[in-house]
């Protein structure tokens, strides 16, 4: 990966070599020059430093070389430190969460000397990051309504729009583009289908993306992901394998066949996978520490909860030395989750209150996520507990969190715990109009389908089971929920409502 | 792979794989004095029962086709109606309802008529219309009366 990354930064500063003595001062755009050319401007004193931003976005957005392209954008704002656009794209782009936080900061101080268009783009991006929601819509629908087939305007509202879980949009957007033979667009289009589990759709797109770019890896990569999503095992590993037969570094498929291995059931396999990924590759500090958290789910599906913990515990001591805040509380939240011992789980909730309360290199938006996830591990805890008290206590702080908040994660927090509060409360409907907004959570599915046989409509209490028994995503609720259930509802010896328990 | 930003990763894809949520905007032309309507004062324009603004402008309320899925939480929450009712009910107040092909349009629509309120999907909310709270409430505020799966 370090080899490549210099190969590429090379390439991209030959190509632009004879621009590198002209040092042009580009002045930002009128509003005119604007709607002649339908191009996002990008104003930068350096033509090299455009160029190289040009060239880091495509490599980020066509082949998913993300930690290359990280590299670029970083050689670019070297040469001008006051590209507002460049910092704005590596805010996006970056891996590291200090630098995400640092790069929209200078993203937004710079905003003041750029084209009108430049400066909505970032003042959209800083009021998503603090949660001014409206405003941000706005802001974005402007800039479609300016720039409707500008491939960066295209591509960051397709995405943000994703972010949102607003997918259907997304894909309206890039149907609507005159983009669609766009790889990267398409790419990111065959996702919003497969999260809407139109996975017919999502797989047509990747036999595009895969003959849009035949030597390149990643589009394998996206195939055998989607493929899995619909729990489709054994096509994803082959295309894994196809990915990586084209490119021998592109990490995440190796990590892509642990993870299949691992909702397989294979979990010895799924550690061997593990094992020859983090010996043979250099990862971005990020991506390592979501696979070395994949690792140790491994455990959580075996039952084996020590080695579970002592996985996870590596993890957190990591972010806790480094420090990453926001990491090392969810890795508790995640330990908490699985403790069979309730005492043992407040324990870890603790802890990650106490590592979120530092605050170090996460941004606020983050914080104020991982805090309402926090709250909801604490209500659902001491539900099982039957501690009325605490459960109000955190429902409440929960409450207030979401009624403030424009965030998805913090309201699916929000409605998965009053869900279970519910529930407990034997509530049912009111339950389930709760569960029903956090419906990709497999606690939630289980409720939700419960409440549903309590109140005695089987035929959506069916729909929901088929959904949970179907979900296939690596997450620690996948893994403690989904494959025991699944188990049981493939055989038709086995009570259901035992499953559910 | 799809390229991913920090917080998708470290919450473990959370972020990726929420459900889709629809978020419905009640909106009205920037020159309009409302700025916040009750849940039953709102039922009321919907149903036909209230015609004017305090002002005494006629309203006219702006939707997508009822039989869409955009505007099931509104046959649902504020009409009370079936597809095929609703379209009844407009089909015999036509001077109170404009159907609209899609959610530009009842931005347009509602933008450049005097007493237009309409329906959007949040995400389509420009600069050129204004949201009206729902009970002191807007569409990102939890309780909103337009929000939900």
């Amino acid at each position: 990966m370090i080899r490549k990354t210099i190969v590429c930064l090379s390439a991209a500063l030959a190509l632009t070599m004879p621009a590198a003595t002209q040092q042009d001062s580009t002045s930002p755009a009128s509003s005119q020059q604007i709607s002649a050319s339908a191009a996002l401007p990008l104003t930068t004193k350096s033509q090299q430093a455009r160029h190289i931003v040009e060239e880091a976005m495509n490599l980020y957005l066509d082949k998913v070389e993300q930690a290359n392209s990280i590299e670029l954008l970083r050689a670019a704002l070297k040469i001008d430190p006051e590209f507002a656009m460049g910092h704005e794209f590596l805010a996006w782009v970056s891996l590291d969460p200090a630098e995400q936080v640092s790069e929209q900061a200078k993203a937004f101080a710079n905003r003041t000397h750029v084209s009108d268009p430049e400066r909505t783009v970032i003042e959209w991006c800083q009021d998503g990051a603090d949660h001014n929601l409206i405003s941000a819509i706005t802001k974005m629908n402007e800039l479609l309504h300016q720039f409707p087939h500008d491939k960066w305007v295209v591509w960051m509202s397709t995405w943000w729009l994703t972010q949102e879980t607003q997918y259907e949009r997304a894909i309206d957007i890039y149907e609507h583009s005159g983009l669609t033979d766009n790889p990267g667009l398409m790419n990111n289009a065959g996702y919003d289908y497969a999260y809407i589990r139109q996975f017919d759709k999502a797989l047509a797109l990747m036999d595009k993306y895969v003959a849009a770019l035949p030597d390149d890896a990643n589009p394998q990569d996206s195939y055998a992901e989607i493929l899995r999503m619909a729990g489709r095992y054994d096509r994803a590993i082959e295309h894994y394998r196809a990915a990586l037969a084209i490119d021998p570094e592109f990490y995440s498929s190796q990590f892509g066949i642990a993870d299949t291995y691992s909702l397989m059931g294979d979990q010895v396999r799924a550690r061997h996978e593990y094992m020859i990924g983090f010996q043979k590759f250099s990862l971005p500090e990020l991506h390592r520490i979501l696979w070395q958290t994949r690792e140790a789910m491994t455990y959580v599906r075996e039952g084996d909860y020590e080695g579970a913990d002592k996985a996870f515990q590596a993890v957190a001591d990591y972010a806790d030395v480094h420090p990453m805040s926001q990491v090392e509380a969810d890795t508790y939240r995640q330990m908490a989750l699985y403790q069979p011992d309730p005492k043992q789980a407040l324990k870890l909730l603790d802890k990650a209150d106490a590592a979120l309360a530092g605050g170090s290199n996460a941004q606020l938006a983050a914080i104020q996520q991982e805090k309402a996830q926090l709250l909801r591990v604490r209500v659902e805890l001491a539900l099982k507990m039957g501690d009325t008290g605490v459960a109000i206590s955190a429902m409440t702080k929960l409450s207030e969190m979401s009624q403030k908040s424009d965030d998805k994660v913090i309201d699916t927090a929000y409605e998965g715990a009053a869900g279970a509060a519910a529930f407990s409360d034997h509530q049912y409907k009111i339950a389930i109009q709760h569960l029903q907004e956090d419906m990709d959570n497999p606690l939630s599915l289980k409720l939700l389908a419960q409440a549903y046989e309590k109140i005695k409509d089987h035929a959506s209490a069916k729909r929901t089971l088929d959904l949970l028994a179907d979900f296939s995503s690596p997450t620690l609720e996948q893994a403690i929920v989904v494959p025991s259930f699944r188990k049981c509802y493939q055989d038709r010896t086995c009570d259901i409502k035992v499953a559910l328990k | 792979m799809r390229a991913r930003q920090l917080l998708t990763i470290i919450l473990v894809g959370l972020l990726s794989c929420l459900a889709e949520g629809r978020q419905l905007a009640i909106v009205a032309a920037n020159s309009a004095t409302t700025a916040n309507l009750s849940s039953s004062e709102l039922v009321k324009i919907f149903n036909a029962k209230t015609h004017q603004w305090p002002d005494g402008k006629p309203i006219i309320v702006v939707l997508r086709d009822p039989s869409s899925s955009e505007m099931e939480m509104v046959l649902h929450r504020l009409l009370n109606m079936t597809p095929e009712e609703a379209r009844a009910f407009v089909d015999t107040h036509r001077n109170a309802f404009a159907i609209v092909n899609s959610d530009d349009e009842v931005i347009r629509f509602v933008s450049s008529t005097r007493g237009a309120i309409g329906v959007i999907d949040l995400f389509s909310l420009t600069k050129d219309v204004n949201v009206i709270k729902i009970d002191g409430k807007l569409p990102v505020e939890q309780g909103y009366l337009l929000r939900g799966n």
